[in-house]
């Protein structure tokens, strides 16, 4: 059995709306395993992207613990978590993932630019992260020059250049064709296979989640297998 | 690229809304400019030696009260003057000229003014001519340039604010003074004109130093003290000052003018700076998540605000400098401005406006970067 990379216990996220209270996650347990490609299912208001978020160290849980590699996320002041979430965790959103003035070499880059990297040793790294997703010859295009499908490559190159433990994607395919998606979700499965990165996806998409080695159900808050 | 890069690139992401509101600080900044240096000039005199010498004495009731002409023995007197003449404002309409005479005549006593003139310059025997015929007149040079005059050229007035007409020949012209518009002629043609009625407009005083002026304007005021005719003695330029006061309080207006300048700069930067920060907010909310601190997006921000201020400084400030070094001000303003410099201090001034608004315009913008988490950018647009 791999080593667990995320170890969460008793997690519950409630909001306040007004009167009411709003209870997105309930005393979640849950572990994700190195290496694996975790598809995070369940309608729509389920809770996935709130877990997903506290995970990822955007977002602070009411209660309980998630620790990602031993490290208590939910514990670290807002500066740690920036240096933490540079080092640790590579993001892909859905849509409008892209700075539209960069271009996609700039945009992968950007993660680098918080590093003391030199500049040769960042072209480099920037160079393999965009060649892995296949946009090599696409570096000096602006996003608006590029399709759905390779903005989100792109994307998934800027969260691996700084080479993470972690992937986070919420919804990556939500806006692609079925060809872009396919493209997208092998990128992502290669990740997990050959480059041995732990992948969690948000989705809602069971042909998504088939891509997946794993997927839990999220259901009002609640895991349901 | 690197992160100051990444702010040039932001910055003109929007090149027609950059345009503007750098043109828009321009502007605004050339006009602080234009109007600090207006009121400069009418504030602090021009360092003209000439023009503190001379000192103007009129009556203290108001301007348009004549003074009597038996004061000139009383202050033919008085210690520390050069000399002093009639200096009588005739204000007619010049022959040909409609509504409105560009250049004024003052009747004098040409023996008395040749020191007055200090710094005209005029050919001998032109003075010598003009001394010794009392229906003539000098002209300055800029009023002969105007209406193509000539030596021996009769000039017709009539009187606007004096019962009588005026038919002038010209003497001479002079030049080099702060304001080359003139006519002088004799008080004595004024006077018998007017059946001799043993006044003057003011009297025209020059003092002995720069230093003993003040002293002089002093003992003037104190000489006619509780007389029929009290006087206000001041200083050529504080009576032209007084002049301009007399139908606005341009210092007050100047003030208030630039005061409400700086606030549209205020605005237009803020609001600049609010719609760039806005139509970003997802964007800062995944730079946020890719790992960037507050402070490096605080820097962002205020590199950008900063950085389009200056541009607008550069601009405006710098340009109001080439604009009025380049340009005659003085036959512009009709001789109101001479000299019009655009000082260090007042540079300074624009830039540290400048620089002011670009850090008070960014403190909206990063209050909100601050408070909103990554989540919550996220969510915008989405
Ligand atoms: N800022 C918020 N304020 C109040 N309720 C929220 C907020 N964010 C999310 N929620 C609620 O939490 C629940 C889970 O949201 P979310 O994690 O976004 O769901 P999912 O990603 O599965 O669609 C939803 O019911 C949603 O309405
Ligand atoms: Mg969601």
């Amino acid at each position: 059995m791999a080593e667990t990379i995320v170890k969460i216990r008793e997690l519950t996220k409630l909001y306040a709306q007004g009167e009411i209270q709003v209870t997105a996650l309930d005393r979640i347990a849950l572990d994700i395993a190195a290496g694996e490609f975790l598809a995070l299912m369940g309608p729509s208001g389920s809770g996935k992207s709130t877990l997903l978020h506290i995970i990822a160290g955007v977002d602070r849980p009411t209660s309980g613990e998630c620790l990602v590699q031993g490290v208590d996320v939910t514990k670290l002041n807002e500066s740690e978590l920036a240096d933490w979430r540079n080092q640790n965790v590579g993001f892909v959103f859905q849509t409008f993932n892209l700075i539209p003035v960069l271009t996609a070499f700039e945009n992968v880059e950007l993660p680098l630019l918080l590093t003391q990297l030199g500049r040769a040793q960042r072209r480099k790294q920037v160079e393999a992260a965009l060649d892995l997703v296949g946009l090599a010859d696409r570096m000096h295009h602006l996003p608006k020059q590029l399709s759905g499908g390779q903005e989100q490559r792109v994307a998934i190159a800027r969260a691996l250049v700084t080479d993470p433990k972690l992937v986070v994607a919420d919804e990556p395919t939500g806006n692609l064709d079925s060809h872009s998606a396919h493209e997208v979700l092998g990128i992502l499965q290669s990740l997990s296979q050959q480059a041995g990165k732990t992948v969690i996806m948000v989705t809602h998409d069971p042909k998504a989640a088939a891509f997946g080695s794993r997927s839990i159900h999220l259901e009002k808050g609640e895991l349901t297998r | 690229m690197n992160l100051p890069g990444f702010v040039i690139r932001n910055a003109f992401r929007n090149k027609r809304r950059f345009a503007l509101s750098v043109s828009s600080v321009a502007a605004s900044l050339f006009l602080l400019v234009m109007l600090q240096v207006a009121l400069r000039e009418l504030t602090n005199p021009i360092n003209d030696e000439g023009s503190s010498l001379r000192i103007i004495v009129r009556n203290k009731v108001s301007l348009a009260q004549p003074l009597p002409a038996r004061q000139l023995q009383r202050l033919d007197k008085i210690p520390g003057i050069v000399t002093v003449s009639p200096f009588s404002f005739y204000g007619g309409l010049y022959k040909g000229d409609e509504k409105f005479t560009s250049f004024a005549q003052f009747a004098v006593d040409p023996k008395r003014t040749l020191p007055l003139l200090s710094d005209a310059k005029i050919p001998k025997e032109q003075l010598a001519a003009w001394i010794a015929d009392q229906t003539s007149c000098i002209v300055g040079q800029m009023t002969a340039d105007r209406y193509g005059l000539k030596i021996g050229d009769r000039m017709q007035f009539t009187g606007q604010i004096y019962p009588c007409d005026l038919d002038l020949k010209i003497a001479g012209f002079y030049h080099g003074t702060a304001d080359d518009r003139n006519l002088m002629f004799h008080q004595k043609y004024l006077d018998e004109l007017l059946g001799d009625p043993g006044t003057v407009g003011t009297w025209w005083v020059l003092a002995a130093s720069v230093a003993e002026a003040p002293l002089v304007t002093e003992r003037i005021n104190q000489a006619f003290a509780n007389s029929s005719a009290e006087v206000r003695a001041e200083s050529e330029r504080a009576f032209v000052l007084g002049f301009v006061s007399m139908w606005a309080n341009i210092k007050t207006l100047i003030g208030g003018i630039s005061i409400v300048v700086i606030f549209a700069l205020l605005l237009v930067t803020v609001s600049t700076m609010s719609m760039a920060i806005r139509e970003r907010f997802r964007e800062l909310a995944i730079l946020k998540a890719i790992g960037f601190r507050r402070r490096e997006l605080f820097a962002f921000i205020l590199a950008e605000s900063f950085g389009l201020a200056m541009c607008g400084a550069v601009l405006g400030a710098g340009g109001a400098w080439v604009v009025f070094h380049s340009l005659d001000i003085q036959k512009l303003s009709n001789g109101l401005f001479v000299m019009f410099e655009v000082t260090p201090r007042l540079m300074g001034l624009a830039f540290s406006v400048a620089a002011l608004l670009g850090v008070v315009a960014a403190i909206a913008p990063m209050f909100t970067v601050a408070r909103t988490s990554v989540v919550e950018g996220l969510k915008t647009l989405d």
